[in-house]
C-alpha cells in the first residue's frame, strides 16, 4: 500500500494573498510622492534623515528580537513604516542622534515593549515624536531648523506664524501654494497633494479605513469653520489648517494606524472627528502651534472606550422564545 | 484560489458556483475490491466485538459494534471483515473504521433480500442512515427534539461545489418523490425547500414553500437560511435542531426515494472533485470507497506534501490519508498542489479590521482572537460572542497577519463545549 505524507492543515484552505508585507510595503509606497517631494525639496540632509530613520527603526527591532529571544519580526516592514513616518515628520536637518533616539522611543518603547506588531495602544512614531518634541523642542522648530535653507516663497512655518504673528500673517499663505508644497516644515509633511493621491491610494487598496480620514478630516473642518466663523480676525480659516503642518500626514498615515485605531464602523467616525476636533482646539486654544502629535495620541487613547461601541452579534440581544 | 483585488476598498465578495447550463453524466469509478465503513461509536479495548476480523458479511447487513450500540453502518457489498480498528477525527474524537474485503462473486449473494423497510420514520432510521447525503433521520426519529420546521437544501454549502445542485436539477423527479415520503413519515408541519437562484426548478415544488438563496457567500448556511428565510434568529450556542429546525441536503432526499423504489438501501454517493488544476469532475462511487481510487481513475497524481481537502476551500477539512473512505456526507474533495497551499503565521492581530467588516455575524473577530490566544474561552463566550459564529470562515480568509482565526474559533468552541460539559 502506498502512503504519502499529506499536508494537514485547517479550513479555510483559501487565502486572499494579503500579507502584512504587502500592507507595510503598500504604505511606504503611498508615503513616497511625499517623500520624494520632501528629498528634492531639501536636498540631501533629507535623505540622510530618512535613510537613518528607516534603518534605525528596523535596527533597534531588530536587536529588540535578539535580546527578547523573539523570532525576527522585521521582514513584516512595520519597523520600516514607522521609521518611514518618523523621518517624514522631521525637518531635514535634524541631528542624527536626535534620529536614533526618536526611533529608540518609537520602535522600542512605543511598540516592542508591549508585546510587538498589533499590540501598541498609541502610534509608535508619534510617541517617538512627542518625547522628543518635550525633550528638545528646538529641533522641531522648523524656522529655526531650516534657517540656512533659501526659498522662493515666505521662510516661515505656517502654523507657527499664525501662532506668533496672529491672523495678519495669513496673507503670505496662499491656499495653492500650501497645497504643492511651498510651505516650510518636516520632509514629509510639506507636500500636501501628495500625501492626499498617497492616501486616497491606501483607501482604494482597503489598506486604510476612509471612515477614519474623512471623519478627521470633517472633524477639522467643521471646528475651524466654526471658530472662523465665530471672530474671523483671530481664527485661521479651515482650509489653512487642513494643509498646514502635520494635518493631513495625521489624516492618512497617523490617525489610520491599525493597531491604535477603532475597528467599528460608528466607533471609527467618533475617533475620527474627535481627532479632528482636538487638533483646532489645541491651534486655537490651546499652547502648541500645531498640535496633531498629541491630538493623534489622545484619540489612540480613547479608542479602546470608543471601540466598544459595536453591533449585536448574531442572536445577542434578541429575546426569541 | 480567489485572489484579493487591486482596489479593495469593497468588501470581497465570493459566490458560490453555480451549475453549469448543460451537465455531463459524472463518471462511474468502479467498486473496490476493499471497502472502508466507519461506524460512529468508539472502539473500547475491554469489551468484544459483533464482528471480528475474518467474519462474513452479508449485503446490506447492519454492522453494530455492540449488542447494546444504537449507531451503525450498512455493508454495501457480501464479504468478510479485514480489520477493525480506531479512526480519529480533527479535533481527536475517535470512531471506528472496518475494512471489508469484497467476494469474488457478488451474484451469489445477491440474491439476499434487504431487511424489510416499511415508511415509517423509525424502520427508515433503523437502516438507512448511512445514504448518500447522511439523511438525519435519527434526528427526525427523535421525539425530544420537537422539529416544527424541515428544510430540504438544493445548495451547496461551499464555494465550488454543485453535488446538491446536480442532484436537485438531474433527479427532480426523486426529490419530489422523496419528498412526498417524508412528508407521510413524520408530523413536521413545515417542509419548505431552499432553491438557488440560479437554479430554475423554483416552480417545482406546488405543495412546498420555496426559499430562493443568493449566491453570495455564505447565504446558505444553516444559521443564515434560519435569519433571513424562516425569520428565527439563530440562539448562540444551539444548533438549528434545538431550535425545531431540520436541515437536509437534497441528495438525502432523493437517496430515500430511490430506497423506497428499490427495497433496499442505496450506496451510489455523488461526488465533486476539484483537482490541483481547478478543473471540475462529478463523479459517482460506491459509498466506502478509498480515495486513492477515485484519484487513480481521475489521473490525479498526488505527491508528498499535498493536501487533499475534505469538503469546500472555506469550510472542509484535509484528511491525513490518501485512504480515506468515501462518506455519506461528503459533498466534495478538493486537491491542492504543495505549492499552492497558501502559507500561514503566528504573528499577533494586527487590529486591520478586516475581520470585523466581513463577518455575517457581526463578530468582534480582532478581540475574540486576543481571548482564545490566551485560552480564556469563558471569557470568549460571555463577552465576545465565541458562540455566534456560523463557521463560515471568511474572517481567516481575508486576515492580512494571516492567522488561522477559523481554526481559534473552531478550537474555542470545541474546549467550551468541554468545559461545560466538566461542570
Amino acid at each position: 500500500m502506498i502512503n504519502r505524507k499529506l499536508t494537514v492543515s485547517h479550513a479555510p484552505f483559501w487565502h486572499d494573498g494579503d500579507s502584512l508585507f504587502q500592507m507595510n510595503l503598500n504604505i511606504m509606497l503611498a508615503a513616497l510622492p511625499a517623500v520624494i517631494f520632501g528629498i528634492l525639496h531639501f536636498g540631501g540632509p533629507a535623505v540622510g534623515v530618512l535613510a537613518l530613520s528607516i534603518a534605525s527603526a528596523m535596527l533597534w527591532e531588530l536587536l529588540f528580537n535578539v535580546v527578547s529571544k523573539d523570532p525576527i519580526s522585521i521582514g513584516d516592514l512595520e519597523a520600516a513604516v514607522i521609521g518611514l513616518i518618523f523621518g517624514m515628520m522631521l525637518p531635514a536637518t535634524t541631528p542624527w542622534w536626535v534620529v536614533v533616539t526618536g526611533t529608540f522611543v518609537a520602535v522600542v518603547v512605543g511598540k516592542m515593549i508591549y508585546g510587538g506588531i498589533g499590540t501598541n495602544p498609541f502610534n509608535p512614531a508619534l510617541t517617538g515624536m512627542a518625547i522628543l518634541m518635550l525633550s528638545w523642542p528646538v529641533f522641531f522648530d522648523a524656522d529655526a531648523a531650516l534657517v540656512s535653507y533659501e526659498f522662493d516663497y515666505p521662510a516661515l512655518a505656517p502654523l507657527a506664524a499664525l501662532k506668533y504673528q496672529g491672523i495678519a500673517a495669513l496673507d503670505q499663505f496662499a491656499v495653492s501654494d500650501l497645497l504643492m508644497g511651498k510651505q516650510v516644515g518636516a520632509i514629509g509633511s510639506t507636500f500636501g497633494l501628495g500625501i492626499i493621491l498617497g492616501g486616497i491610494y491606501l483607501i482604494l487598496r482597503g489598506y486604510i479605513r476612509w471612515e477614519i480620514s474623512v471623519s478627521f478630516i470633517a472633524g477639522i473642518i467643521l471646528t475651524a469653520f466654526i471658530f472662523h466663523m465665530g471672530n474671523p480676525d483671530k481664527y485661521a480659516p479651515a482650509m489653512f489648517h487642513l494643509f498646514s503642518g502635520y494635518t493631513l500626514l495625521g489624516a492618512f498615515f497617523l490617525a489610520t494606524e491599525n493597531s491604535s485605531s477603532p475597528v467599528n464602523t460608528i466607533p471609527m467616525f467618533i475617533y475620527g472627528f474627535m481627532g479632528g476636533v482636538m487638533i483646532i482646539l489645541m491651534r486655537n486654544v490651546g499652547v502648541y502651534a500645531d498640535g496633531t502629535v498629541l491630538a493623534i495620541l489622545l484619540i489612540n487613547l480613547v479608542n479602546p472606550l470608543v471601540d466598544t461601541i459595536r453591533p449585536k452579534a448574531l442572536g445577542k440581544g434578541v429575546n426569541n422564545a | 484560489m480567489i485572489k484579493r483585488s487591486f482596489f479593495a476598498l469593497a468588501q470581497p465578495t465570493l459566490e458560490y458556483d453555480p451549475l453549469e447550463p448543460d451537465p455531463k453524466t459524472p463518471e462511474v469509478i468502479q467498486s473496490p475490491d476493499n471497502l472502508i465503513l466507519l461506524v460512529n461509536e468508539t472502539l473500547k479495548s475491554t469489551k468484544d466485538t459483533l464482528f471480528k476480523k475474518g467474519d462474513r458479511v452479508e449485503k446490506f447487513e447492519r454492522i453494530r459494534l455492540y449488542e447494546d450500540s444504537t449507531e451503525y453502518n450498512v455493508s454495501p457489498v457480501a464479504g468478510t471483515v479485514q480489520r477493525i480498528d480506531i479512526f480519529a477525527d480533527d479535533f481527536g474524537n475517535t470512531i471506528t473504521y472496518l475494512v471489508i474485503k469484497k467476494d469474488k462473486d457478488q451474484d451469489s449473494s445477491s440474491d439476499q433480500q434487504s431487511p424489510a423497510i416499511s415508511p415509517d420514520i423509525r424502520s427508515a432510521d433503523g437502516l438507512l442512515r448511512n445514504l448518500p447525503g447522511a439523511p438525519p433521520l435519527k434526528k427526525l426519529a427523535d421525539p425530544d427534539l420537537k422539529l416544527n420546521t424541515l428544510v430540504v437544501t438544493c445548495t451547496d454549502d461551499d464555494l465550488l461545489c454543485t453535488t446538491q445542485q446536480y442532484l436537485a436539477k438531474t433527479e427532480l423527479a426523486h426529490l419530489k418523490e422523496g419528498l412526498g415520503i417524508l412528508k407521510s413519515m413524520v408530523s413536521i408541519p413545515k417542509i419548505c425547500v431552499a432553491v438557488p437562484e440560479s437554479l430554475n426548478i423554483k416552480n417545482e415544488f406546488d405543495s412546498f414553500q420555496t426559499f430562493s438563496i443568493s449566491a453570495t457567500y455564505p447565504e446558505a448556511l444553516p444559521e443564515l437560511v434560519l435569519k433571513d428565510h424562516l425569520n428565527i434568529i439563530p440562539v448562540p450556542g444551539q444548533t438549528p435542531e434545538e431550535q425545531g429546525v431540520c436541515f437536509m441536503s437534497a441528495e438525502a432526499v432523493i437517496s430515500i426515494a430511490k430506497a423506497y423504489d428499490q427495497k433496499t438501501p442505496v450506496f451510489e454517493k455523488l461526488l465533486t472533485i476539484i483537482g490541483k488544476d481547478g478543473a471540475r469532475t462529478r463523479i459517482k462511487a460506491t459509498i466506502g470507497t478509498p480515495l486513492r481510487l477515485i484519484f487513480n481513475q481521475l489521473n490525479i497524481h498526488i505527491n508528498d506534501m499535498d493536501r487533499i481537502v475534505v469538503g469546500g476551500p472555506m469550510r472542509g477539512s484535509a484528511t491525513f490519508s490518501i485512504h480515506h473512505p468515501l462518506q455519506p456526507d461528503m459533498d466534495m474533495i478538493m486537491v491542492q498542489d504543495r505549492d499552492i497551499i497558501p502559507e500561514l503565521s503566528d504573528s499577533a492581530c494586527v487590529n486591520c479590521g478586516k475581520c470585523v467588516k466581513i463577518c455575517p455575524a457581526q463578530i468582534p473577530v480582532n478581540l475574540l482572537v486576543r481571548y482564545l490566544a490566551a485560552d480564556q474561552y469563558e471569557e470568549a463566550a460571555d463577552g465576545f460572542d465565541l458562540e455566534s459564529c456560523i463557521e463560515c470562515g471568511l474572517c481567516a480568509y481575508v486576515c492580512t497577519a494571516r492567522i488561522p482565526l477559523f481554526q481559534y474559533i473552531r478550537l474555542g468552541k470545541h474546549e467550551l463545549s468541554k468545559l461545560r460539559a466538566d461542570i
